[in-house]
């Protein structure tokens, strides 16, 4: 099995306070991963220097590439937009992304967005937060990438179109591409994730299959997960 | 589906489709649903539903023909079996309780028989109600 990315010793210091340290992490090709962490504790920023948007020391490849400004061209990331005017309609957003993107599919994002129910000619500023959300879910699974990154695509959205969501994603990952999906609140996710990455103390504290830890502890991927924080706490 | 977050997921999507195979469901020459179809209605990973098929097939409950999909098992004998095994865990479950409730074996058919025949009564007055 080939890895789609290989994360080596990556530091990162923001205003002389270190987020990441030491940071080593290999995902193979093919996975469906949970990046799990509280808020602020990493996450976004881990996500930010795989893309290349962000600098740290250590090196990181990605399909074996580790040149950062080649990387944007391997990952799909879900962008929140905004870049673009609130006035923008949905389907001049495509056409930018059509335009900007190579392996972005006219087609896939077509299906997506009638799965999703969006009207693409509604204006990015009357969309509300769930709509918004699923839009960005359409734009990035229309790109035919080998890693996806998506930065909490249900924070603050209803729970039918959080199914929705995770229904696109199982039918529209390519087979061979890795997903990175980023959350604190992991309960309704976790049937479908393959590995769950914690990061905590300014690294990854934990890599593990997900059925292994619901084998090797008989407990659930959230109870997995708070327990790490449990472990943590001092009784003094 | 929903499925319990503490057992292995591909243990419970064996165990969902020895259920259709056992309710008849899936019968026996059926053939299954293509992979990612199985993983949208169930709600879970595409590796997950391969890794519970390819035991399946391991055990000889499915047959992949290739090019073509998964298929029930046509050998009969294989799916009496199944059936077997899958009531022997059931009843292993519940003797391994009552065991730990300090009831001896004649204690617990004495239990099993008092509690179907109480079941059956409440089963038939519910459909005279």
């Amino acid at each position: 099995m080939t890895n789609v990315l290989a994360i080596n010793q990556l530091t990162y210091k923001h205003n002389l306070k270190t987020i990441l340290k030491d940071v080593d992490l290999t995902l193979e090709t093919g996975k469906i991963v949970g990046l799990l962490g509280e808020n602020g504790a990493g996450k976004t920023t881990l996500m930010r220097l795989i893309t290349g948007s962000a600098k740290g020391s250590g090196t990181i490849a990605v399909c074996g590439d580790s040149v950062a400004t080649h990387h944007k061209s391997h990952i799909s990331f879900t962008e929140q937009l905004r870049g673009f005017k609130p006035n923008t309609r949905i389907d001049r957003v495509a056409n930018f992304y059509r335009t900007v993107y190579p392996d972005f599919d006219g087609q896939r994002f077509e299906e997506l967005i009638t799965f999703l129910q969006i009207d693409t000619s509604l204006k990015l500023g009357a969309l509300s937060k769930g709509m918004k959300e699923k839009v960005v879910i359409a734009l990035t699974l229309a790109r035919q990438a080998q890693l996806y990154l998506l930065d909490e695509p249900f924070s603050g959205i209803d729970s039918m179109s959080r199914k929705r969501i995770i229904s696109s994603i199982i039918k529209w990952k390519p087979e061979d591409a890795t997903m990175v999906i980023s959350d604190h609140y992991v309960s309704e996710i976790a049937p479908i994730l393959d590995e769950v990455v914690i990061v905590k103390d300014q690294g990854i504290y934990a890599h593990k299959p997900s059925d292994a830890i619901r084998e090797e502890f008989g407990i659930g991927i959230e109870a997995y997960y708070e327990s790490l924080y449990e472990r943590g706490v001092k009784h003094d | 589906m929903k499925f319990d977050d503490k057992v292995p997921i591909y243990y419970q999507i064996k165990n969902y489709l020895y259920h259709e195979m056992m309710t008849g469901a899936l019968k026996p020459g059926d053939k299954l649903p293509a992979v990612r179809q199985l993983a949208v209605d169930l709600t879970v990973n595409v590796n997950t539903v391969q890794r519970a098929l390819g035991e399946m097939i391991t055990e000889g409950i499915l047959e992949s023909q290739r090019g073509k999909g998964n298929f029930v098992t046509m050998d009969e004998q294989r799916i009496t079996q199944l059936k077997e095994q899958l009531v022997m865990e059931q009843l292993e479950r519940v003797y391994e309780q009552l065991h730990a409730l300090n009831l001896t074996d004649e204690q617990i058919i004495a239990s099993l028989k008092q509690y179907i025949a109480q079941r059956g009564q409440r089963d038939d007055q519910r459909v005279s109600d």
